[in-house]
């Protein structure tokens, strides 16, 4: 203040037009710097995170500040076509969400209306958007407690969000949140939970001035049905055999406020199950949607019996053994060849029973011949006397001599150890 | 790979390598899947045998071919297992937070892996292969884990080592190796179906217990269940409590806002802050630790200032065996030490509760070897309890079972 000089310098009156073409220059080094080029990359996190928008279930997105949770509600706004509304939770007070009480002329008669904030009658007059609500956890509590109402209820005041309104929210991990706060366990088991953690390789690129563009999924309309019919038989089919994980509150202190299952969770489960399958999206993404809906342990559970059904038909296989695709995987491949030999088992008759010897032979050509073994010997057991031994059997002559070399070198190092002097 | 192949002169006997992976699968059924879900890989850069992260698995022709089949099975599991333990990211996890960065660093990883396989992996059923590292050839106590093993030897100290070393592969150190196929090569699973097979592994262990040895089961456990680190869960449970209604900075209609002079006819909420009091219950025999003890509080202290609680919001009561170290750490810490309690947690509870302002959050830090108060205290309670595994026998009464922390309280283990 006391250094301020009113006139103006001599420079500055005798060529007024460095000062704009100063920024001029500085506007060109922006416009290079913005200058950044796309590439498109998969990117399951993004995937699940559409795939959940999409199925209209409220997301918890977790991350750190800074890695980028902004930019990808962006991009998923631009692509879902909605109006994107950032509201930064921690900055707002309670009756931001639940509405400002306003004292009427006569409140004894008329009551107390609770007014809503600007940008809720904006979402609710568009009639559709993507609500974004970051920074819950460094919110107050008693804005958290309002943002809930808003997030599980829709409700703003007085006012009731659209149902093609999407809402998303942003908190930081527990660990580095100084004041961080926990969710109840019944408040988590309303949400999805997605990690949100950035690729190193993704920053360094992009930094280079390549950000990756995501290809986010897109329903088939001819795969609706099948995937509802697949996401029932999976979540039915599961917890027919395991019923203890229909309903399991965690125990543990810092899993309360995440994932569980519950029959609410299952279900949430169930419709992104569908959602992935009707999208096509890979095991990744789905593996990411059903950990953060129903915890790990039974999220894993839940994607080892889809793995299951998703092995091929095994009356299909014994159908054209000749022509069979066999997973290409060792254990899964295994699996199947045993799933055969128990339904031919089930329903043994000559035929059936040659079939799945010509598949036999056709995994011994196609893959890794020791996963031939086990079925093999299951298979020959069931021979009826009438029945002749079939050509294929010659075929596999290969995996026997196979079967028992390893059955020496099984007494070669059983008798090392009773041998001693190692 | 097959153009390769045909000048390298010898051909991969794969006969003998599935040969031995069905030894490696009868003799260690819990392993099967693991071991079939593994691709082999051609490979004649690989010194013997070798994994990536991705699940496949490098094999030298000529190592087969020397190697006899009951030894090569021994390899394929301590292959498996190293995938399975997940060596490559706990090599990398632990590799960032030491600060190593060399190769010979990395072959430590891999050699202080080899120690947490191989002290079990053997024997019934496997022979060791040749040169095999043990921790016990190494001069190490067995059972330990590699980030222990990691600590306890260097290179110098084996000058001979490298002659017996079998190297790994990316797989076994998180380093990548100049065979490797990489993320985008065939066959590889991606982490989710790699976490799937793990979880598959671990439940038929823990599905079948009694046929997998002790160092497997404590892997199945720990897989299903992962250990919390008690920081982060007392944490939780300090933060939980004095953040809840009542204490910390809150919103509340109960003294208008200043804002309202400006709005007439709108009530507006204001925001107050209303830091925690935490009173910290010490009620321990002899048997903690003062090291466990000293943390623990630290830890309490940290995490009430972090929340807002000033240094004189927090103090310290303190029964009398643990005064001595209470005392110092209150004092360096500039934690109020208020009144010693008796031998009795109920009477640390009633000297915490006696005091005016009364505490927001009472912690307690206990082996849980005492009474608890009948009824719940007006305040909320978080228990840090010390884990104890041997259970204090009363001569007197041999029958004599601690009670539990009553549920009211949030408990977290320590330890």
């Amino acid at each position: 203040m006391p250094s301020y000089t009113p006139s103006p310098s001599p420079s500055l009156s005798a060529s007024p037009a460095p000062a704009p073409a100063r920024l001029d220059v500085a506007a060109d080094l922006l416009a290079l710097l913005r200058d950044t080029r796309t590439e498109p990359r998969p990117d399951p996190q993004l995937e699940a995170l559409t795939l959940a928008v999409s199925a209209d279930l409220p997301v918890l997105l977790w991350g750190e500040p800074g890695i980028g949770k902004t930019a990808a509600l962006t991009q998923l706004a631009d692509t879902l076509d909605l109006p994107l509304t950032t509201v930064i939770a921690s900055v707002h007070e309670p009756s931001d969400f639940s509405g400002l009480p306003v004292i009427g002329d006569d409140p004894a008669e008329q009551g107390v209306p609770l007014a809503p904030p600007d940008w809720a009658v904006r979402l609710v007059r568009q009639g559709r958007g993507l609500l974004f609500l970051d920074e819950l956890s460094t919110a107050t509590p008693a804005v958290q407690a309002a943002l809930l109402r808003l997030v599980l209820e829709r409700r703003i005041g007085s006012l009731r969000l659209p149902a093609d309104v999407r809402i998303v929210a942003a908190a930081n991990p527990r660990a580095s949140a100084a004041d961080g706060w926990e969710l109840s366990a019944p408040l988590a088991n309303r949400f999805v939970h997605l990690q949100w953690a950035h690729d190193h390789e993704v920053v360094i690129r992009g930094l280079g001035g390549t950000w990756p563009r995501a290809v986010l999924p897109r329903l088939d309309p001819a795969l609706l049905p099948g995937a509802v019919d697949r996401a029932r038989r999976a979540v039915c089919g599961l917890l027919t055999a395991r019923p203890a994980l229909v309903h399991r509150l965690p125990g543990t202190e810092t899993r309360r406020g995440g994932a569980w299952p519950s029959p609410r969770s299952w279900d949430m489960a169930l419709s992104l199950i569908a959602f992935a399958t009707a999208a096509g999206s890979d095991r990744d993404v789905l593996s990411l949607l059903v950990r953060g809906t129903v915890g790990d342990g039974s999220g894993l559970e839940l994607l080892a019996w889809l793995d299951r059904m998703d092995l091929p038909d095994p009356e299909l296989l014994l159908a054209d053994p000749v022509h069979a695709e066999l997973p290409e995987r060792g254990d899964r491949r295994q699996a199947t060849l045993e799933g055969v030999v128990e339904v031919v088992k089930s329903l043994l008759t000559e035929d059936r029973w040659n079939a799945a010897w010509a598949l036999l032979v056709r995994a011994m050509e196609t893959g890794a011949p020791d996963l031939v073994v086990v079925p093999a010997t299951t298979l020959a057991a069931l021979r009826r006397e009438d029945w002749d031994v079939p050509e294929a059997i010659e075929r596999l002559a290969g995996v026997v001599s196979m079967s028992r070399r390893a059955d020496r070198s099984m007494a070669r190092a059983a008798k090392e150890r009773t041998g001693a002097g190692r | 790979m097959s153009g390769e192949a045909s000048t390298g002169g010898l051909e991969l006997d794969r006969e003998k390598l599935f040969a031995a992976r069905l030894h490696a699968a009868r003799v260690r059924p819990y392993l099967a899947t693991a071991l079939f879900a593994l691709h082999p890989v051609e490979s004649r850069r690989v010194p013997t045998m070798a994994v990536d992260r991705h699940w496949r698995c490098y094999v030298s022709p000529a190592f087969v071919a020397r190697t006899p089949v009951e030894e090569l099975a021994g390899v394929w599991v301590h292959e498996v297992s190293h995938l399975l333990r997940d060596h490559h990211g706990r090599g990398d996890r632990v590799a960032r937070a030491r600060g190593l960065t060399g190769a010979a660093d990395r072959l430590r990883i891999n050699i202080a892996a080899d120690c947490e396989i191989n002290d079990d992996a053997y024997g019934d059923g496997l022979v060791p292969p040749e040169g095999v590292l043990t921790p016990q050839s190494l001069g190490l106590p067995e059972g330990k884990l590699m980030e222990d093993y990691l600590g306890r030897f260097r290179l110098e100290q084996w000058p001979n080592l490298m002659a017996a070393w079998l190297d790994c592969g990316s797989g076994a150190d998180g380093l990548e190796r100049e065979w490797d196929l990489g993320p985008d090569g065939a066959h590889g699973l991606s982490e989710q179906e790699r976490d799937g097979i793990r979880f598959r592994v671990a439940q038929g262990i823990t599905g079948r217990p009694g046929t997998a040895p002790k160092g497997w089961q404590r892997w199945a456990d720990r897989a299903l269940h992962p250990p919390q680190p008690w920081r982060e869960l007392l944490g939780a449970a300090v933060r939980t409590a004095t953040s809840g209604a009542g204490a910390g900075e809150d919103h509340s209609h109960g003294r208008p806002s200043r804002r309202s002079s400006a709005l007439p006819g709108i009530v507006l909420p204001s925001l107050r802050r209303r830091p925690p009091r935490v009173t910290v219950v010490i009620d321990t025999s002899a048997s903690v630790s003062d090291g466990e003890l000293g943390s623990a509080l630290l830890e309490v202290a940290a995490i009430t200032r972090a929340v807002g609680g000033r240094r004189d919001l927090v103090s310290v009561v303190s029964c009398d065996a643990a005064a001595r170290i209470a005392h110092p750490v209150c004092q360096a810490e500039g934690i109020t030490l208020i009144g010693g309690g008796g031998t009795d947690l109920r009477t640390g509870f009633t000297v915490a509760l006696r005091a005016r302002p009364r505490p927001d959050v009472v912690v307690v830090l206990t082996d849980g070897q005492t009474p608890w108060p009948a009824r719940r205290p007006d305040c909320r309670t978080v228990v840090g309890l010390f884990a104890r595994p041997v259970r204090h026998v009363d001569e007197d009464d041999p029958d004599y079972v601690p009670d539990r922390p009553p549920d009211w309280a949030r408990v977290v283990r320590i330890g």
